[in-house]
C-alpha cells in the first residue's frame, strides 16, 4: 500500500506537501491500538491538517472528525496531509514528547521531512521507500499538470478526465475554483488530496487546456 | 459496475468521474421508444466504485451487483472502501516499511521491492500482473514474496510468481506485487523489471524500501545513482516512533 508514495512534482511543487500516517503493526501491537491511533489522530488535528481521514470512514470533507474519531478501531490507519513544514515541526515535537505507540510515517521531500526531525529532536529517519517513477507504457498516463493533479489521490480515484471537465466548468463560470478542489477532495476518500497545493496546481493547469473537448 | 437501463436517460454525468475514462456507450432502448441509455463496458470496468460514490447519478441507475469468483477481486483492488480479508490491512497491499520500526520486515542488508501495475489512472490486466511477478521470479534473486499481499494469494505457483489461470483475464485500477530480496541483489531486479517494461500493455510504478543506517545514510541510493535511475525527490518515511521498537542491530541484548 503506497497511495502517499507517488504525488508528482519537482521539489518547489512537492515542498509543502505532506501526508501522515498513524498505522499499527499487524501482530505487534495491532490488537487495543484503538487509543492510540485516536491518540495520535487528536494529537496531528491539533496541529492544522488540510485534510484527514481513515479509507473506510472518508475524510473531513465527506465526513466530520469527529465521526473519523470515534469510527477508529484497532487496526485503523489514518492520514493527516499537511500543507507547511512548520506545523510537521510542532506535530513531530508533539509526538516525541508523547509517543501514542504506532507507527507514524511521513510522505513528503526526504530532505525537508529530515530537517524537520532534525528540529524536533527526532534524529535521522528510520526508514525509507523511494518511487523510481512510473515505467512501460507511459504515452497512456495523462499530461504532466493533470497528473501532479491525480496522483494526489494514490488509489487513482481522481480522474483526469474529471479535472478537465473542471477546467471546462470552471472557464464557463459554472463553478468556482475552490468548489473543484472541494469536490477532487471528495473523490479521495483517504483524505491524501491536498487542497492547498490542489488549489495552486489546478490554477497553474486552467490557462493550459481549452474548453471545447469533453462530454 | 452496472446501469439500470430503465432508469438511465444517458445524461452523460457520471462520465468524468470514471478512472478508467470513456468505457460508457450509448444504447438505443429496445422497448421504451425515442429513450436512451448507457452501458458501461464491463471488460474495461474495475468496478472501483467511483462513478457510484460521486453520487451524481440524478435517477440513480447505477449499482454495483454482488460479484462472484473470480471478477469479486476487481472491487477488492479498486475500490479503496472493500478490504482484502487475507492481509487484514485495509486496501490492497501490505503494511511494508510503515511498521518497518515496530516489526523488522525489512533489515539492514535488504531491499523491498514493490511493483504497482495500473497506476496512475491506467488499468492493468492481471496477465500483466503476472508478466511482471514472472519477471521478478525468473530473474533468480532471492525476491521474497509478501505472504499477505493480495496478489501473493492470486498465484498457482508462489515459486515462479504464475497467477492462477481464471483471474488472469480481470483488471485492476491498481494491484501490487510486494516482495524483497538482498541489497546486492537490487541491480538485476530492476533490470529484470526494465527488460519487463518494453513487454507490459499497461503501465507500473516502481517502489524500493531500505532501512536508513543509525549514521542517516540510504543505503539503495548510490545503486540507483550508480544505474542512473531516476528516483523522487519525495519519499514514504517511517519516522521510527512506533513501540515496542523492533532491535534491529542486537543492542538490547
Ligand atoms: S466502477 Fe469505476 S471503472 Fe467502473 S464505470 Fe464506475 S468509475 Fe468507471
Ligand atoms: S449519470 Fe446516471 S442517468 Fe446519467 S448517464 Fe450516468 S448512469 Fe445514466
Amino acid at each position: 500500500m503506497t497511495h502517499s508514495l507517488h504525488r508528482r512534482g519537482d521539489y518547489e511543487c512537492l515542498k509543502d506537501d505532506f501526508v501522515v500516517l498513524g498505522c499499527p503493526a499487524t501482530g505487534v501491537n495491532k490488537i487495543g491500538s484503538a487509543p492510540k491511533t485516536q491518540k495520535y489522530l487528536s494529537i496531528a488535528y491539533k496541529c492544522g491538517p488540510i485534510n484527514l481521514g481513515d479509507m473506510k470512514t472518508g475524510n473531513i470533507h465527506n465526513t466530520t472528525m469527529a465521526d473519523i474519531l470515534s469510527r477508529v478501531s484497532d487496526g485503523t490507519i489514518v492520514q493527516c496531509t499537511f500543507d507547511n513544514r512548520d506545523k510537521i515541526v510542532t506535530l513531530l515535537k508533539e509526538l516525541k514528547n508523547d509517543r501514542p505507540g504506532i507507527s507514524v510515517i511521513i510522505s513528503g521531500v526526504t530532505d525537508v521531512v529530515q530537517q524537520c526531525m532534525h528540529e524536533a529532536g527526532l534524529g535521522y529517519i528510520h526508514s525509507l521507500e523511494y518511487s523510481l517513477g512510473t515505467w512501460g507504457h507511459t504515452e497512456m498516463l495523462p499530461d504532466f499538470p493533470i497528473l501532479k493533479t491525480v496522483t494526489m489521490c494514490g488509489h487513482a480515484m481522481i480522474a483526469s478526465d474529471l479535472v478537465r471537465k473542471m477546467v471546462r466548468d470552471v472557464k464557463r463560470g459554472r463553478r468556482t475554483v475552490k468548489d473543484c478542489v472541494k469536490e477532487m477532495a471528495e473523490c479521495c476518500t483517504c483524505g491524501n488530496y491536498n487542497l492547498t497545493r490542489g488549489e495552486r496546481i489546478f490554477r497553474d493547469l486552467l490557462p493550459l487546456y481549452t474548453v471545447h473537448s469533453l462530454y | 459496475m452496472k446501469v439500470d437501463e430503465d432508469k438511465c436517460i444517458a445524461c452523460k454525468r457520471c462520465f468524468p468521474y470514471c478512472p478508467m475514462g470513456k468505457i460508457q456507450t450509448f444504447k438505443r432502448h429496445e422497448k421504451i421508444h425515442g429513450r436512451v441509455y448507457i452501458e458501461i463496458d464491463q471488460d474495461a470496468c474495475t468496478d472501483c466504485g467511483m462513478c457510484l460514490r460521486a453520487d451524481i447519478c440524478p435517477v440513480q441507475a447505477l449499482y454495483q451487483p454482488q460479484e462472484e469468483w473470480p471478477r469479486e477481486i476487481r472491487g477488492i483492488l479498486s475500490n479503496p472502501l472493500i478490504e482484502f480479508k487475507g492481509s487484514q490491512v485495509p486496501g490492497r497491499g501490505t503494511e511494508e516499511m510503515k511498521t518497518n520500526d515496530v516489526k523488522g520486515t525489512f533489515k539492514p542488508g535488504e531491499v523491498g521491492v514493490g511493483i504497482e501495475l495500473g497506476r496512475p489512472g491506467v488499468g492493468a490486466y492481471f496477465r500483466d500482473v503476472e508478466l511482471i511477478a514472472m519477471a521478478m521470479m525468473g530473474a533468480n534473486i532471492g525476491y521474497q514474496l509478501a505472504e499477505e499481499n493480495p496478489v501473493t494469494h492470486f498465484m498457482s505457483d508462489k515459486t515462479t510468481g504464475k497467477l492462477r489461470d481464471d483471474v488472469l483475464g480481470e483488471k485492476a485500477t491498481s494491484a501490487i506485487i510486494e516482495g524483497k530480496c538482498k541489497l546486492e541483489r537490487l541491480p538485476e531486479a530492476l533490470r529484470a523489471l526494465q527488460e519487463a517494461a518494453k513487454r507490459v500493455e499497461s503501465v507500473f510504478t516502481v517502489e524500493v524500501i531500505t532501512k536508513v543506517t543509525p549514521k542517516g545514510e540510504v543505503p539503495i541510493k548510490a545503486v540507483l545513482e550508480k544505474m542512473g535511475i531516476w528516483y523522487s525527490v519525495n519519499t514514504k518515511n517511517n519516522i521510527g516512533i512506533g513501540l515496542p521498537s523492533y532491535d534491529f542491530y542486537g543492542t538490547s541484548k
